[in-house]
């Protein structure tokens, strides 16, 4: 790495004044397993980067009401292991535990992960696929942003150089309502995800599909959700078929590309394959719930 | 002719005994060059092209000079002895007007910190003239491709005189025909043609291995430091310091015995820290700026400019009849090289044809010249890629005659004496008892279970294989001595870098032939200055040629003693035997003087008597072929190819198992550089030459979660010329494996992978692609 | 671009040094702190070699800025067991003959020490990927799964 400055803020107000007196821009370190590394190849050489480990605000996970709140600095390990992250919101815990190795993800910030925006971010759908919002400080103050629309391009996204992601805020999906996050690697540790899935289903008390959330990840340049082949789901009996529909649909949303991870065809046939799987494991805990709730 | 014999019971060797480093290794009190921190040490960085092929047009090194802490900036114009006409990888230090490789170092720099030497690099302005490049060897190799070599650089054959002594007779030899193809070689026997002809089944194929990286987990790292007057000191990772030492004074025009390499310890080499790489910079650079420098690889440039495996390209023909009876044998196999010459073309040759007993042959081998990284050895040079062919399509062959493939291979299998390709004839080995043993496996007998339990509830598609490979043994002459000391105890030194544990079973080897207790010995990795000239820790050769040595020098070194000892007591040198750390006259136990007071009379002011110092000097001439087997067990997702390992298993006869602790590691180690090979790993590059995975994260090496347990199960076949009957061990494991899991997978989903690695994609895209078609 | 001064726990021992505010904990270590049991690999986290403790949670140091380790409490290779003894994963490790080259294997023990502080009694499949985040290239991880699923086995048994 080249040689930088380093700002160590101890409070989210002192991080918020520091980046406002770079007018040059300072790249924000949480866990560094995405800044580091691109700044040991040389494609960052910021000046100034400032240190989120004293921000206590960024550590915090807590369930406030019915809403689930993580913290931008919370580590997908925390994410992989604490119990408020299970149940219905389940592939949120497994796109943590996704994260290259456990020495990563004891560092590797959910904030980071999304900030950073690669098109493969795994933490990225199932969020979305909750409907989670952005919760975002600058110097005029806090807005909220649905993850969704969050990302706006290959590693970038709605914040400005001045702003930082403080927390995301993920509503209740409902007593009746199971997720499943799977991504295909070559390897079982250490790796990218080639195409990730995260699939989210909420049934009403007909027993019908209420809700339906579908999120891909390395198929667009951003994480992108699956609209049709929601709205095929939304109101009806989820069988077999429909669910096959509706991978044929996520299909038509992908948009990869090839590089050297995966070719398009590959990356077309997984999400195939993986929205299939994701939907059906998102049925079978949205029916367990159900039972369990009822 | 005999196995060789020891001088008394073997005691030491074969037993399973850690090795004495273990301690050291497990307190992480080792130390690596990256771990020496001399007083004044500047952190060097090298400037790299980041096109395959350009002339450089100009070089502006003057802000990166002026930058505070740089201590030193050079390019080729400061280093007057590099040659325009590069004969080796080693001597293109630095580009001189071009380059032509992606990665290519183009300047250089010292300077007090790492960051800031990082930011020099930003600061020299370097001009470049793209030129056309010559990435597909299948293209390269074509009549008008874009030069790749100098005019009149040599093919580089040192490469294949260090690792396999295998010779291609020079009548076989062709003048090359395209400017890029820089080694060519054929060999033939019989009439192909008329094989083919009547034949009732032709199979033709091409197999694909894209080049790999050797995967050492300590990237090259070297410190230099020069004294006052003109002596050179090199702190090297190195599997060999005598050769790094030739290297350097050819590259940099000095004397050899001014340089002295010390062979620090080496955290993995496998083949690739064996040519000289980053010693004749950093020694430059520590010349010009005075002070020690210390350059370490970053894993980028390990990838994007170190010395892989050769990128190989099988194409291969066989006509055999119904029953099996073999005819013909027909192939070309190209091996792309990068930018300079350094393959082992004569093993893909040998093993294609020598494996089995074919009647009739034609095999025509091909060095390619491309712009890319040029290549050097990995553990086995060319014989993963080339077993990878030959035993996939032999299994292929069974499966579309339906016969049995391990009965189908028994039955063609070569022995003792039968002649290799080259007509040399095959010494005696294991092959047979290897193959056998596949067949006896539980996991090879319970192969139709595994396979009718796969497809249903729930679980993927399962399939078994195997393939059968090994490696020919390398040869280098050594040398060895063993010093009585005053107090009776031994010390062995050897010039012989300790990477795979070899050093416990020379101390093994030199306790057993002297006649002592195996902790009588302690063994000493010398420098170039201080041992004995020794040969490279590469080519499966270190027990059986410095093993040879240490047994040789022992015997000698108890023979001065024997003589010393006879004198004093008056009796014949025949009648003495070694026991306690005495030398004791057989029948008469107090007719005895200790070793301790032998070793005293040879240090003692005023004393006749000379010190025993044993030595040896051996060159050999006889190899030592290992053969490996590899069954692998495994269960495929339908849809997504994925591939789960669920059992493997190395079959190998090493001859005679010096330390079987060791040697299980060895195999084991292999076994998963070798799964690697078929599974995951590969350098991709587009089509200007640019590496697109140049990370640990895109070149993927195994892990523990993708593994099972490695079983290992060691046959004895003892070489009636290594010690003690051993084998090289290094080599084989490495083999079989892409063969093993391209079969398995064939076995479980129906589709033939020919090209390496067998990843996810191709097995989902294969089998989506046959089912469009039926 | 001023030195910072890192106060931080270190093997158990309070540690007060001043360091570049763009060195890594990795290189803090290794260079200011003269530990260099942990290794760099391929400085990117993709391999393990540089695995320490941080507050006993096995992390990737060469990932880290070493000022993030004000006041915590970081653990090397070094520190695993007092000195003069071995942690049983040690002791095993070399009775059962797992090192070779030996480059990975501080990482690989620090990561394996931190699988069983969590979990005493892992099984071999937690194990496995709870080191899979450590590359070896010479042993093919076999003897460590054996070592390290016989140091669970004796912990799950009460002994050692």
């Amino acid at each position: 790495m080249r040689r930088f400055d380093l700002a160590l803020p101890e409070s989210l107000e002192d991080c918020l004044k520091t980046l406002a007196g770079k007018p040059a821009g300072a790249k924000l370190l949480a866990g560094g397993t995405d800044l580091l590394p691109q700044m040991k190849n040389g494609l960052l050489k910021p000046a100034w980067v400032v240190d989120l480990s004293r921000v206590a605000e960024l550590h915090k996970l807590a369930v406030e009401g019915d809403e689930l709140h993580i913290g931008a600095a919370v580590t997908a390990r925390a994410l992989e292991l604490d119990p408020r992250v299970a149940g219905r919101h389940a592939s949120i815990a497994e796109s943590g535990a996704l994260v290259g190795s456990v020495q990563v993800r004891n560092l590797a910030s959910v904030g980071g992960n999304l900030c950073n925006a690669a098109p493969s971010a795994d933490m990225a759908p199932p969020l979305i696929a909750l409907d989670a919002l952005a919760v975002i400080a600058g110097p005029n103050g806090r807005r909220r942003v649905l993850l969704a629309e969050f990302f706006t391009g290959v590693r970038r996204t709605v914040l400005g150089a001045d702003e930082l992601l403080v927390e995301l805020v993920v509503p209740d999906p409902g007593a009746r309502s199971g997720g499943n996050y799977l991504r295909h690697t070559p390897r079982r540790e250490l790796d990218i995800a080639v195409v990730g899935v995260a699939s989210q289903l909420t049934l009403g008390a007909d027993g019908r599909c209420a809700k339906a959330r579908i999120a891909l990840a390395a198929v667009a340049p951003t994480p992108v959700r699956a609209t049709a082949a929601e709205q095929a789901l939304q109101g009806q009996t989820v069988t077999p078929e429909l669910i096959e529909r509706a991978a044929g649909l996520a299909v038509e949303a992908a948009k990869p590309i090839a590089d050297q991870r995966g070719s398009v065809e590959f990356r077309r046939h997984l999400t195939r394959v993986l929205t299939r799987r994701t939907l059906t494991t998102a049925l079978a805990r949205a029916g367990a719930l159900a039972r369990a709730s009822a | 002719m005999a196995v060789m014999k020891t001088t008394r019971d073997i005691k030491g060797v074969g037993d399973p005994i850690p090795r004495a480093d273990g301690r050291e290794k497990v307190t992480g009190a080792v130390q690596y060059v990256a771990d020496i921190q001399p007083r004044g040490l500047l952190h060097a960085k090298l400037l790299r092209s980041p096109h395959a092929h350009a002339k450089i047009v100009r070089i502006d090194t003057s802000k990166a000079k002026a930058l505070p802490g740089v201590r030193a900036v050079i390019t080729a114009k400061d280093m007057p002895q590099l040659k325009k006409k590069a004969p080796t990888r080693a001597h293109a230090v630095l580009a001189i007007d071009r380059v032509v490789f992606s990665g290519q170092p183009v300047a250089a720099v010292a300077a007090d910190e790492l960051a800031i030497a990082e930011e020099a690099l930003d600061l020299i302005e370097v001009e470049y003239q793209v030129l056309p490049v010559a990435v597909d060897p299948l293209k390269s190799m074509q009549p008008g491709a874009p030069p790749v070599a100098e005019a009149g650089t040599e093919a580089d054959t040192s490469e294949a005189l260090a690792h396999s002594a295998v010779a291609l007779t020079s009548s076989e030899t062709k003048p090359a025909k395209a400017v890029n193809i820089s080694q060519q070689a054929t060999v033939k026997r019989g009439d192909v043609a008329k094989g083919f002809a009547e034949a009732d089944h032709i199979l033709e194929k091409t197999y694909r291995v894209p080049m790999v990286h050797q995967g050492y987990l300590e990237p090259h790292a070297v410190l230099a430091q020069w004294d006052t007057v003109g002596n050179l000191t090199l702190w090297a990772s190195t599997q060999g310091s005598f050769n790094t030492r030739s290297e350097v004074a050819d590259v940099l025009e000095i004397a050899e015995n001014r340089i002295k390499v010390i062979p620090v310890e080496c955290g993995g080499g496998f083949g690739g820290k064996i040519r000289a790489l980053c010693e004749p910079i950093t020694a430059e650079l520590a010349r010009v700026s005075g002070k020690p420098v210390r350059y370490v690889m970053t894993r980028k440039e390990e990838l994007e400019a170190g010395m892989p495996a050769p990128q190989v390209i099988i194409k291969l023909k066989t006509g055999v009849k119904r029953d099996g009876t073999l005819l013909a044998l027909e192939a070309d196999t190209i091996l792309d090289t990068g930018a300079f010459s350094g393959t082992v073309l004569a093993v893909s040759a040998v093993f294609l044809g020598s494996m089995y007993k074919w009647p009739a042959f034609e095999i025509r081998g091909m060095e390619v010249l491309t712009h890319k990284p040029s290549v050097a050895a990995y553990r086995a040079p060319g014989a993963p890629q080339t077993i990878f062919a030959i035993e996939s399509h032999m299994s292929q062959i069974a499966r579309e005659l339906g016969l049995d493939p391990l009965e189908f291979r028994m039955r063609h299998l070569i022995q003792e004496g039968d002649p290799m390709v080259n007509n040399q004839p095959w010494q005696s080995n294991g092959a047979k008892q290897v193959l056998a043993k596949v067949g006896e496996h539980p996991i090879w007998k319970g192969r139709k279970e595994w396979a009718a339990s796969g497809g249903k509830d729930g679980r993927g598609l399962r399939g078994t294989g195997f393939a059968l490979g090994g490696w020919l043994g390398g040869l280098q002459p050594t040398s060895a001595t063993v010093r009585l000391n005053p107090d009776g105890s031994l010390n062995v030194l050897t010039g012989q870098v300790d990477i795979a544990g070899t050093n416990i079973s020379l101390a093994q080897i030199a306790a057993s032939a002297f006649g002592v207790d195996f902790d009588q010995v302690k063994i000493t990795t010398g420098d170039t200055d201080s041992a004995p000239l020794t040969g490279l820790s590469a080519g499966s050769k270190t027990i059986y040629t410095v093993g040879s040595a240490v047994l040789q020098a022992a015997q000698d070194a108890r023979r001065q003693t024997f003589e010393i000892a006879a004198k004093e007591m008056e009796a014949s040198v025949h009648d003495l035997e070694i026991r306690d750390n005495k030398v004791v006259v057989k029948g008469a136990p107090d007719k005895s003087v200790t070793l301790a007071s032998i070793g005293k009379k040879g240090n003692l002011y005023m004393s006749k008597v000379q010190p025993v110092l044993g030595t040896a000097t051996p060159a050999f001439s006889q190899q030592a072929p290992g053969f490996a087997a590899q069954i692998a067990r495994v269960e495929v997702d339908p849809d997504t190819g994925e591939t789960t390992l669920h059992d493997f298993v190395v079959i190998q006869d090493v001859g005679k198992a010096i330390n079987p602790l060791g040697v299980e590691g060895q195999m084991q180690g292999g076994a998963v550089q070798s799964l690697g090979i078929a599974m995951t790993e590969g350098l991709m590059f587009d089509d200007s030459g640019r590496l697109m995975n140049p990370s640990l994260l895109d070149y993927r090496k195994l892990t523990a979660a993708d593994l099972p347990n490695i079983e290992t199960i060691i046959v004895e076949v003892p070489s009636p010329s290594g010690p003690f009957g051993a084998r090289g061990v290094g080599e084989p494991p490495i083999v079989p494996a892409p063969a093993a899991i391209a079969n398995a997978v064939e076995d479980a989903a129906g589709v033939r992978i020919t090209e390496l690695p067998v990843t996810p994609e191709r097995i989902a895209l294969a089998r989506a692609a046959k089912g469009n078609a039926s | 671009m001023k030195k910072q001064v890192l106060s931080c726990t270190v093997n158990d021992e309070a540690v007060e040094v001043l360091v570049r505010p763009y060195t890594t904990l990795l290189d803090a270590l290794r260079e200011d702190l003269g530990l260099t049991g942990p290794k760099e690999g391929c400085g990117t986290g993709d391999c393990g070699a540089c695995t320490v403790h941080l507050d006993g949670k096995p992390v990737a140091s060469c990932l880290m800025l070493a000022m993030q380790a004000r006041g915590r409490s970081v653990r090397t290779i070094e520190g695993l067991a007092k000195t003069g003894q071995l942690h049983p994963l040690q002791d095993a490790f070399v009775r059962h003959g797992v090192p070779q080259c030996g480059f990975c294997i501080p990482g690989v023990l620090m990561a394996a020490a931190a699988v069983l502080a969590e979990n005493p009694k892992a099984t071999e499949q937690e194990i496995r990927y709870g080191i899979a985040g450590n590359l070896c290239r010479c042993t093919g991880y076999t003897k460590m799964l054996t070592a390290i699923t016989e140091v669970a086995g004796a912990s799950a048994r009460g002994e050692g």
